[in-house]
């Protein structure tokens, strides 16, 4: 039986899809069975970050009314064979989710994959509640700006109210990712420090991902940044996901720059 | 460069001002479980001596402190 991650962040435009995307695939390689799952309905994009925007059939909603099963609707990986995906819905809207047919779809694949990655829709309406009711663990992302953690907390909030997990007595346990550091802005006070948002928010730290231009470069190809060895994001995604496959891997302290201190050395031959 | 001594850096600005927010933003009625309790037992107390109307309590939050405000009001029909 595998493990069930929602991931969610409040707001939206954080990463989170990239997030997912980049997760699943590392996960795949290091060897487990994973399925991704786009929650976001009428707003589907998983797809096009993993490439496979043209493979799509049938979704997750037809998975959910039995107008399809999972083995019809999951599509496979181009890059790895561990990695499955399963589309939202792009015509139907978040109203048509019950706890009930999440529940039935969770359970099925929590059985057949050793990860089950959910991408949350942004907002804490009712298809944020469905991806977070049974999930076992979330990663909760955000960028080191003022809005994005406050939304962020309350999510978090929702989270520890609305999971099925908490409702039986127990916990869900919380990851936070630190998406989009700028290494300069850190040093230089203008941004916040990862300590201080983890300060704030009160959750563990499970990884921070560097500002990277090549997450763009990526999403245009469709081809997650995690397989572009030169990409700092991508690396920090490849951490992150062994860490998730229990995997000891140290914290890479991305707030100290090595382009600052490069600059600066450069700046005295100018 | 003077500046850079002068000026308050802004990311500690953006953690103060999140602290703050976030913090009101978890209260609401779960910092204070026993308001309306609190609430109930003013209203009896002054009612020994004074017809009431109702209470309202208020909080307010500025930087560091927090205050609770309490108002009762009376009945002038029922002195």
């Amino acid at each position: 039986m595998g493990i069930v991650i929602a991931v969610i962040s409040g707001k939206g435009g954080v990463g989170k899809t990239t997030a997912v995307a980049n997760l699943g695939l590392g996960v795949a390689m290091n060897g487990k069975k994973c399925a991704v799952v786009d929650f976001d309905i009428g707003q589907r994009n998983l797809d096009m970050i993993l490439g496979l925007e043209n493979r799509v059939v049938y979704d997750m909603v037809q998975v959910m009314d039995g107008e399809a099963t999972v083995k019809q609707a999951i599509i496979k990986s181009k890059v790895n064979e561990n990695l499955h995906f399963l589309a939202a819905s792009q015509s139907k809207d978040k109203s048509v989710l019950s706890s009930q047919k999440v529940y039935k779809l969770v359970k099925e694949l929590k059985d057949t994959y050793d990860y089950v990655i959910l991408d949350s829709p942004a907002g804490i309406e009712s298809g944020f509640e469905h991806t977070i009711e049974f999930a076992d663990a979330a990663i909760i992302v955000v960028n080191p700006e003022v809005s994005s953690i406050r939304d962020a907390d309350r999510a978090i909030g929702i989270l520890d109210s609305k999971s099925q997990k908490v409702k039986d007595g127990g916990e869900v346990a919380k990851y936070l990712i630190i998406n989009r550091i700028v290494a300069d802005m850190v040093q230089s006070g203008e941004m916040l420090k990862s300590e201080d948002i983890l300060d704030i928010l009160d959750i563990k730290l499970v990884g921070k991902v560097p500002e990277d231009n090549g997450v763009i470069d990526a999403s245009n190809q469709g081809k997650p940044v995690i397989l572009d060895k030169h990409s700092i994001a991508g690396q920090a995604y490849k951490r992150i996901s062994a860490r998730l496959c229990g995997k000891k891997v140290d914290m890479k302290d991305i707030e100290v720059s090595d382009s600052s201190l490069f600059k600066k050395i450069a700046g005295i031959f100018k | 460069m003077f500046d850079f001594w002068k000026k308050k850096k802004s990311a500690s600005v953006a953690k103060d001002r999140l602290s703050i927010a976030i913090m009101s933003d978890r209260g609401g009625r779960d910092i204070y479980p026993f308001m309306d309790e609190l609430k109930q037992e003013i209203v009896d107390v002054v009612k020994k001596y004074i017809g009431v109307r109702g209470v309202e309590i208020k909080k307010e939050i500025d930087g560091d402190w927090e205050a609770i405000s309490i108002d009762v009001f009376l009945d002038r029909n029922n002195v």
